[in-house]
């Protein structure tokens, strides 16, 4: 009897959970992205889902979340899909029971990036056009270079056709996993943003990297990829070119080489004494 | 020399010598029996392995997690068991102990039918022995593999050699005295005596030549079994990855040498009728090397398993559980008590140092030597650093299969065929030492 109450305490908690459907106020429904979903921002989101979410919510279209009450489902099913953007916003924002809210963590553009991700998952879906009101999407451009003489990356940025300050630009290294973030800047009256530049940090033989620059001012976003020489070039060692354990047979270490042989003629070379002696033998007298 | 010794001795003169030694010499009928049922046993055994030429070693229980199985414990066994041919005749010899003269060529048979056959069983265990000579073109020096053949190899011509050197005054003594053996025989003690005719300074030589085997095959035979612990200690598996895995096999070896030994004592004093030269005091003393072998080979085990189990690394946590109360631990635990500890307590028995339940003590012994290195080298595969995924059920465990069971017993069958011929083509107890040293007695 105990043991039953003590069960009822901690599963009628779930169910109640279970049941009860998850509230939006009415006012967070109908907020929408101000970011528009192009590919670049669901790439960005699907990063995202893919280091902080899956774990929980599956692959997407697999349909194989993990076991939750209630279940945390996937993001390309009807359950995900029906809401509004507002709501799942709301969601990820604040979070529920097994659901962490993702508030303190996200950027308000990275968590709209989710969802233009999720949204990418839904053929029927059309973006809602955001009203930026008095505001106008200004058109980004960016040049970039690099300054030999002080070690900094360059980056001229001009809105519609025009040198501006303030926009913020952030410019980050692409590494083999992930990105190795340079820093955040503003540009200067001249509309040219400096970053700092390790030139001990690896890059290929001619000392190349790839870097990623992104501009923002309002809600227009504008992002650039580029390969240039920023750094040493890096030398390459063959791991095998020298004498070494792992080296082909021809280049094994001397030592090994010399105290293998040694042994192995000593030890042989008495053993064909030996065998000399012994066809000699009959002489022996 | 103990006393019960002397008074045999003083019955034995040259003659009988000879004649007590010599007897075995000869295709008798029982030999036909015994040597008919092992050629049938190993032909069948031979048709597995042509199952496994022709299929491929998917015939056997191997997968890609357990890619060593019962060949490799064979082979490591075969190896053990080869090393007691170094302990009996160079370390005891030169130390100086006269009684091991009679058992001493018992043990250099031994070692050479065992080392002769490990090389037999290392090929049992390759898929394509069509590709052996890629060993000699593509073997890398760095590799243990590549000092294991080299040594293994360089220990059977040693011994061979322990064994031939003073083998010459009796084959050239057999050719002499015996008559009525098929003529390639009498031919072949006609080659293999070298044109020996006794004198003084021949026996010089194969002295000389004998000592300094003696002192050779002490590194040899010690590199032969350390070369092949490395070719798991140098790896970095749970419960391979051990400095003193060497040593361990080296105790190892003498411990199953041993027990085989005395059991190839047992049978060939019985058959043969040797009772005068091969006593109960060899038996009793050969008994007690094996408890002294045994306790350092427990002493080793201990070490094995309390300095990992005191550390509980977290890889090394689920091998040692394994072993000791998990999926090995029947094996394990059979092995470690029922064939080394209650076997070697039973021996401290003087009673049990006698022929018969020495020789019985014996088997265990060397039937559990042969599953302890089945303990050694199958269950650490088992517990790889990646976990086993995405494989079959069937990867998750190992059993031999019976063209496997089949190919094994039929390397031990080689190694009784090879026993058996030798110890029916040459005398087993050295005829001119026996006689050097019934001169020896009498002058004093
Ligand atoms: C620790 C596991 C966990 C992680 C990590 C997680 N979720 Fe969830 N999520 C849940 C659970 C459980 C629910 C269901 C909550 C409920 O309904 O009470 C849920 C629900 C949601 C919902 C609402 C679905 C509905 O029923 O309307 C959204 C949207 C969502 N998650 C998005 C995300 C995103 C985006 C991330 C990554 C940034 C994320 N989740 C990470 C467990 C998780």
């Amino acid at each position: 009897m105990k043991k039953l109450i003590l069960i009822t305490i901690v599963i009628l908690p779930l169910f109640v959970a279970a049941q009860e459907t998850w509230v939006v106020p009415e006012t967070n429904l109908e907020k929408i992205s101000p970011f528009v979903f192009d590919d670049d921002l669901i790439k960005d989101g699907e990063a995202l889902y893919e280091n902080l979410c899956i774990s929980c919510h599956g692959t997407v279209r697999k349909n194989n979340p993990m076991v939750f009450v209630p279940s945390p489902g996937d993001p390309a099913s009807e359950k995900f899909q029906s809401q509004t953007d507002g709501s799942m916003f709301y969601k990820i924002n604040k979070g529920r029971g097994g659901m962490p809210g993702f508030e303190p963590t996200l950027e308000e553009e990275e968590i709209w990036s989710l969802i233009g991700y999720f949204r990418s998952l839904n053929k029927a879906y059309i973006q809602p056009e955001f009203d930026y009101g008095d505001e106008v999407l200004s058109e980004l451009a960016m040049a970039l270079s690099y300054d030999a003489n002080v070690d900094k990356l360059v980056v001229k940025v001009t809105s519609n056709g025009e040198m501006k300050s303030g926009i913020k630009v952030s410019a980050a290294v692409k590494g083999l996993f992930g990105k190795y973030i340079l820093e955040n800047e503003e540009t200067n009256e001249t509309g040219i943003a400096y970053f700092n530049v390790d030139r001990k940090m690896p890059g290929d033989e001619e000392g190349n990297l790839t870097v990623q620059v992104r501009a923002q001012e309002g809600y227009s976003i504008k992002k650039t990829e580029q390969t240039m020489q920023l750094v040493e070039p890096t030398v390459k060692t063959d791991l095998i070119a020298g004498r070494h354990l792992w080296s082909k047979a021809l280049k094994a270490p001397i030592w090994l080489i010399v105290v293998f042989n040694l042994i192995v003629s000593c030890i042989w070379g008495i053993i064909i004494y030996i065998i000399i002696g012994l066809v000699r033998l009959k002489k022996v007298s | 020399m103990g006393k019960v010794r002397e008074e045999e001795m003083d019955l034995l003169s040259e003659s009988r010598i000879e004649e007590d030694l010599l007897r075995n010499v000869n295709w008798s009928k029982k030999f036909k029996i015994w040597f008919g049922f092992l050629t049938v046993l190993l032909i069948v055994c031979l048709w597995f392995y042509i199952q496994q030429l022709r299929k491929g070693l998917g015939i056997t229980g191997m997968h890609d997690i357990v890619s060593w199985g019962i060949y490799i414990s064979n082979f490591v066994f075969f190896i053990a068991a080869s090393l007691i041919g170094m302990l009996i005749s160079s370390v005891m010899g030169m130390i100086g102990y006269k009684w091991i003269k009679p058992i001493s060529r018992i043990a250099e048979i031994i070692a050479v039918a065992f080392a002769l056959v490990a090389g037999i069983v290392i090929i049992t265990d390759m898929g394509r022995p069509d590709r052996l000579h890629h060993l000699v073109l593509y073997g890398r020096i760095q590799s243990p593999i590549i000092w294991d053949i080299a040594v293994v190899i360089t220990y059977l011509a040693l011994s061979l050699l322990l064994l031939y050197i003073p083998l010459i005054p009796d084959i050239s003594l057999c050719n002499d005295k015996l008559t009525g053996l098929p003529k390639f025989q009498q031919k072949m003690y006609k080659v293999l005596s070298l044109g020996w005719a006794g004198n003084e300074a021949q026996y010089k030589t194969i002295k000389r030549y004998f000592q300094i085997l003696l002192i050779v095959i002490i590194p040899v035979a010690l590199a032969i079994h350390t070369v092949t612990s490395w070719l798991f200690a140098m790896t970095l598996r749970t419960g391979w990855d051990s400095p003193i895995f060497g040593p361990y096999f080296v105790s190892g070896a003498f411990v199953a040498g041993c027990a085989a030994v005395i059991i190839a004592m047992y049978f060939i004093q019985r058959n043969y009728m040797l009772q005068d030269y091969i006593t109960d005091m060899h038996f009793d003393r050969m008994g007690k090397l094996l408890v002294l072998v045994s306790l350092v080979y427990v002493y080793f085990n201990i070490n094995e398993i309390i300095v990992p189990a005191y550390k509980f690394k977290p890889t090394e946590i689920k091998h040692i559980g394994n072993l000791l109360y998990g999926h090995d631990s029947v094996l394990f635990w059979l092995v470690q008590a029922g064939g080394l500890i209650i076997p070697f307590m039973l021996l401290m028995i003087p009673k049990m140092r006698k022929p018969l339940p020495s020789m019985l003590i014996s088997v265990v012994i060397l039937v559990a030597a042969w599953f302890k290195r089945y303990v050694i080298v199958v269950p650490t595969q088992l517990e790889p650093y990646m976990p086993i995924q995405n494989m079959p059920e069937s990867y998750h465990s190992y059993t031999p299969t019976i063209p496997e069971i089949a190919i094994t017993v039929g390397t031990l069958v080689m190694v009784l065929m090879v026993i058996t011929i030798l110890t029916k083509l040459f005398p087993v107890v050295s005829v001119w030492e026996m006689k050097e040293e019934l001169l020896q007695e009498n002058q004093s």
